[in-house]
């Protein structure tokens, strides 16, 4: 039959068809379709982060204060395990509850059987020493290495900072993090971390269906090596950080120093301190919320985010201030009178520098109530809020209470209170005195360092270097020599406050005469030879306890700078709850000043009085009226 | 008369038999790559596939050369019985143990055998034997839907039914859907043989209704102009509705009265027939079929998406051959499909193509297409060549049984049809199959060498 015989041609067309939609279809999937190629790159390629290790932190000295150790990794591949694993001994080799083991085991094995997981992170090497013995007993489990902070000396917890796991807004911010890595947190580390940091490395890898390389990419054309971040040398002089670390044990407050003709900054204590090392690696979680529980706030960074009453280290500004407004002569004298202000018993004061000297009380209320009332005005109300604006701006002038450009996260600076403030603000802002309510009659405790004014440490140490520096400072910083990087011009561009030079004569005078007269306040601070100038202060100060406000013991406070002519040290010693500033602030500082001038102390007694002493202890003491 | 020993050899296609050793060598070498392991270098290694895959070609050669050694009316007469030895392996075959979930093996140490691959050749012989002997197709029955065309219809053809009913619901059994759906592919032949014609053309039918089911049943969609929201497979429906009103019209306006009552008859009988195939397609899709089976063809019809292209094995089956390019990233140089990266399973069995396919890009794989065309076109030449109806049909055979592993297991690399676990002929691992397609290809060579000495 013709019709079917014709079917062969059916059968041979459908033969023929077929295969050419087939070649069809590949070559638009082969030759024109780039999607399959990426598809299959995707697919079989991969690549790793290599992990460049952290820039090195050195002192001054070209000592290191951060260096880089390794640390080990402990992760397993379930299928190389043992069947008859004694988990109990290994989760008690490692350090870990056996919860937490069976939970980690777990959760590898539902990842992969044949890819690592880890087990255990970051364990410091000490530790490691004992656990690396062991643990060839534990077929599957294996280390990794990978580099962790280390702090060769223990000291400038504050300054240098932590490191921890970078969070969302981190990964968000730059794209350079992912999760898992780790970041700055505080400190030297946050500062400086695009420096420290480094640069990845990437290495392209060709995979298997399970995601285990099986080949380099290309033969690692596309590859690139991590490179090690920039080392970063700093100001801090790490064997005078130490020493006043030794000399700050047992004490709560803050120690500032620095250079002044630079603004460098040589040593930075809050005490109570930790070792820095307690914060690197598995270690950090346990022992920072052991450091966040205390109730000594060790981890709070007293020198720049504390703020105190200055005491009668504010004196100095109100007679610069005075002299510069022309209120008064460098001769001034004002009585004793002890009735609005208490004080010591003293000789009059005559002049601006037996003030300082016996840092009289009454003496600096006149003169600050004439800055204030200039009489300017009849009413004494708008000649007050005149006469307190241009003093806040004198204040300002000095640092305090303004945002100081330095390299340092998260400072906190000092309150200058004005006008605006007394007007809506005070005594509270739902019920304030407001415009033209209130007169120098309401806010002379400000005129001795108490009322509302508030100094940080920092913004205290850089009122000595003013001092040092006849009226000019420069933003304190810590940076001192990036590899490949420059200084901004900021810290060494003259910062100029608003008192000129000559004021500054009568005000160090006094200043001296603190540290070396009969009835100065700081006759503890004297080291012959060393020319130091000072000014002590003594901070009334109360807290809550129950309801009720209860009068603590009084901070101690000393600020100073060495030698008299041409200083290369300016220093602030804030001791909390400790007493009267010349007892124990001033001749802490005075060790410091040794020390650093003359490298060695020869007062052995001074230096002993002040290791021994333990002044952590918070005393209430009974009000006095 | 009978030939010597000289004639044996004096008739025989030695270009199929080039193309057959052709296909062969490139398969082996394709095996050795996809498998390549760097501690079993030696190609003769019988520890590694491509080692096995030459004994069975070896085993393959000697069955052929004893073949072409016997006489060729001596297989006509064995094909009964080679099948009935077949299908008793088929049924021994369901009491082994399942390996992958189907009882499909038989083991021997480390080699196996798989009767459903062998079944193929038995198939084939006894179809051919029972189709040549079968009266030849003069007198067709005219189609019509009375009782009596349906049991004419049954007893003239019963005996075919049950040469291929019989396996396909032993290896349906196993279970094994590959070889089930390969079985379909004796259709060509019946078609050739003028059985079918109506058969080709309603399976045509059936599955455009049964992919536009699958691909409508589970949705909804609103009726034009009304606001009626109806179910897909309800849609189905009243558009074979609309159709049957259509070609109602047709018949009524264009068709002489005497010719409408069959045709009324035919229409109404379609329509039930493929409202009930579209219940039963969604009722068999829902319950007889696996959820990675569903997977794969909701996969292939577009219902699914696999947006990261790593989820499923055919994503990186297309990545492979896709990422092949126009001239191939070189032997021994795929990057998803070879032995250690894996990225493409089974890659020197049911994905060969894909090895192949990425190491020779569009040249290799295209070179194949056409290879695999040309051995179809050889073997249709070598069919009308032949006074033998039963050497004819054979061929036929042969050439279906090849074709239809050549359309699935290179479609479903290439995304145009389901993933189904079936070889590629002489170039997939596996030695039943190779064994199998060589014992056609030897028979067929040894049938076509007596063209001219026998009648058959």
């Amino acid at each position: 039959m013709k019709n079917i015989e014709n079917r062969k041609y059916v059968i041979a067309l459908i033969f023929i068809l077929i295969p050419l939609i087939f070649l069809v279809r590949l070559f638009y999937m082969q030759v024109v379709d780039d999607k399959w190629k990426e598809r299959a790159a995707q697919i079989s390629e991969n690549k790793v982060i290599t992990y460049p290790a952290r820039g090195i932190v050195y002192d001054r000295n070209e000592d290191k204060l951060i260096s880089n150790e390794v640390y080990y990794d402990i992760r397993v591949i379930p299928k190389q395990m043992d069947e008859d694993i004694d988990s109990f001994g290994l989760a008690k080799l490692l350090d870990i509850s056996i919860e937490e083991y069976t939970a980690k085991m777990n959760k590898a094995r539902d990842y992969s059987y044949r890819k690592s997981s880890e087990i255990v992170r970051q364990i410091p090497p000490d530790e490691f020493a004992d656990i690396g013995q062991e643990l060839y007993k534990y077929p599957g489990f294996f280390e990794v290495e990978r580099t962790l902070r280390i702090y060769p000396r223990p000291i400038a917890a504050h300054v240098l900072g932590y490191m921890s796991e970078v969070d969302s807004s981190d990964i968000k911010r730059d794209k350079y993090y992912k999760s898992g890595d780790l970041i700055g947190k505080s400190g030297i580390e946050k500062s400086y971390e695009k420096y420290l940091r480094g640069e990845k490395g990437v290495k392209y890898f060709l995979q298997d269906a399970i995601g285990i390389e099986t080949d380099t990419y290309e033969d690692g054309k596309y590859d690139t090596i991590a490179e090690q971040g920039k080392s970063v040398t700093l100001t801090i002089d790490g064997d005078l950080q130490a020493y006043g670390e030794r000399l700050m044990q047992n004490k709560r407050g803050s120690v500032v120093v620095i250079e002044p003709s630079s603004g460098e900054i040589l040593t930075m204590i809050s005490s109570p301190t930790y070792d820095p090392n307690l914060l690197v690696g598995r270690r950090l979680g346990k022992n920072y919320s052991v450091l966040a529980q205390d109730t000594l706030i060790p981890l709070q960074n007293r020198s720049a985010n504390s703020t105190y009453p200055p005491g009668s280290t504010f004196k100095l500004l109100m007679a610069l201030i005075a002299l510069q407004e022309g209120v008064i002569t460098d001769q001034a004298s004002f009585p004793c009178t002890k009735s609005l202000v208490g004080c010591h018993n003293h000789p009059t004061a005559r002049g601006v520098s037996d003030g300082v000297k016996m840092s009289c009380n009454p003496y600096f209320y006149y003169l600050t109530k004439k800055i204030i009332q200039q009489g300017k005005h009849k009413s004494h109300f708008v000649d007050a809020a005149e006469g307190l604006d241009i003093w806040a701006d004198y204040l300002r002038s000095f640092g305090i209470g303004i945002d100081m450009k330095t390299d340092f996260p998260a400072l906190r600076h000092g309150f200058v209170p004005n006008t605006d403030f007394y007007d809506n603000e005070f005594p509270s802002k739902s019920n304030p005195y407001g415009k033209y309510g209130w007169a120098y009659s309401t806010i002379y405790s400000n005129s001795i360092g108490q009322g509302e004014v508030l100094v940080s440490p920092l913004e205290m140490a850089n009122i000595a270097c003013i001092m040092a520096n006849r009226g000019h400072y420069y933003y304190p910083h810590f940076i001192k020599e990036i590899e490949d990087g420059q200084i901004p011009d900021i810290y060494t561009t003259k910062q100029k406050t608003k008192v000129e030079p000559k004021h500054f004569v009568p005000v160090i005078d006094g200043m001296w005469r603190v540290v070396h007269e009969g009835g100065g306040t700081a006759r503890r601070a004297r080291v012959d030879s060393l020319d130091i100038c000072g000014k002590t202060g003594t901070a009334e100060n109360f807290k809550m306890y129950d309801g009720q406000r209860k009068q603590l013991v009084d901070h101690s406070i000393f600020i100073a700078f060495a030698p008299r002519d041409n200083p290369k040290i300016a220093v602030s010693v804030y001791l909390e709850n400790s007493g009267f500033g010349g007892t124990w602030a001033a001749p802490l500082a005075s060790l410091l000043i040794e020390k650093y001038l003359t490298g060695e102390v020869k007062d052995t007694v001074k230096e002993n009085r002040i290791l021994d002493a333990n002044l952590m202890p918070i005393k209430i003491v009974k009000k006095k009226k | 008369m009978r030939g010597n020993e000289d004639k044996i050899w004096a008739d025989v296609d030695w270009a199929l038999v080039g193309l057959y050793f052709l296909l062969v060598g490139l398969g082996i070498s394709n095996v050795y790559s996809s498998v390549y392991n760097p501690d079993k270098p030696n190609l003769f290694d019988l520890s590694t596939e491509h080692g096995k895959q030459i004994m069975w070609v070896g085993i393959a050669l000697f069955l052929g050369i004893i073949i072409m050694i016997i006489d060729g009316n001596l297989l006509r007469k064995l094909s009964y019985w080679v099948y009935g030895v077949l299908m008793l392996l088929l049924v021994a075959v369901l009491f082994t143990d399942p390996i992958n979930g189907a009882k499909s093996w038989f083991g021997i140490g480390s080699f196996g055998v798989q009767p459903s691959e062998l079944a193929k050749v038995g198939v084939c012989l006894a179809l051919s034997a029972h189709l040549a002997d079968a009266p030849a197709v003069k007198n067709r029955l005219n189609v019509s839907f009375s009782i009596t065309y349906l049991i004419n219809l049954w007893s003239q053809n019963w005996k075919t039914v049950a040469i291929l009913g019989i396996p396909s619901i032993l290896v349906l059994l196993q279970p094994d859907a590959g070889t089930f759906i390969i079985f379909t592919s004796f259709i060509l032949v019946l078609y050739r043989e003028g059985h079918a014609g109506n058969v080709l053309l309603f399976l045509l039918v059936a599955v455009i209704i049964a992919i536009i089911t699958l691909v409508v049943a589970d949705s909804s969609f609103m009726l034009p102009f009304l606001k009626i929201k109806m179910g897909g497979k309800f849609g189905i429906v009243l558009a074979l509705l609309f159709f049957g009103l259509i070609f109602y019209l047709l018949i009524r306006n264009f068709v002489l009265k005497r010719n409408r009552p069959p045709l009324y008859r035919a229409m109404v009988g379609s329509i039930v027939i493929s409202i009930l195939f579209v219940n039963f397609v969604e009722w068999g899709y829902s319950s007889f079929l696996d959820d990675h089976q569903k997977v794969r063809i909701e996969l292939l019809l577009g219902k699914i998406e696999d947006p990261d292209g790593k989820g499923y094995n055919i994503n990186r089956a297309k990545a492979s051959i896709g990422s092949g390019g126009f001239a191939g990233k070189g032997y021994q140089q795929a990057t998803l499909a070879n032995a250690s990266q894996k990225h493409v399973p089974m890659q020197s069995t049911d994905f060969i193509f894909c090895t192949w396919s990425e190491e020779r890009g569009f040249l290799g794989s295209g070179f194949l297409v056409i290879l695999y065309c040309v051995i179809f076109i050889k073997i249709v030449s070598i069919a009308e060549r032949q006074r033998s109806s039963y050497t004819r049909i054979f061929a036929y055979c042969v050439a279906g049984v090849f074709f239809y592993h050549f359309m699935i297991n290179v479609g479903m690399g290439l995304g145009l049809a389901p993933v189904i676990g079936i070889p590629l002929p002489l170039f997939s691992y596996g030695g039943s199959s190779v064994l199998t397609f060589s014992l056609l290809l030897f028979i067929l060579i040894k049938l076509d060498s007596e063209r001219k000495i026998v009648l058959q």
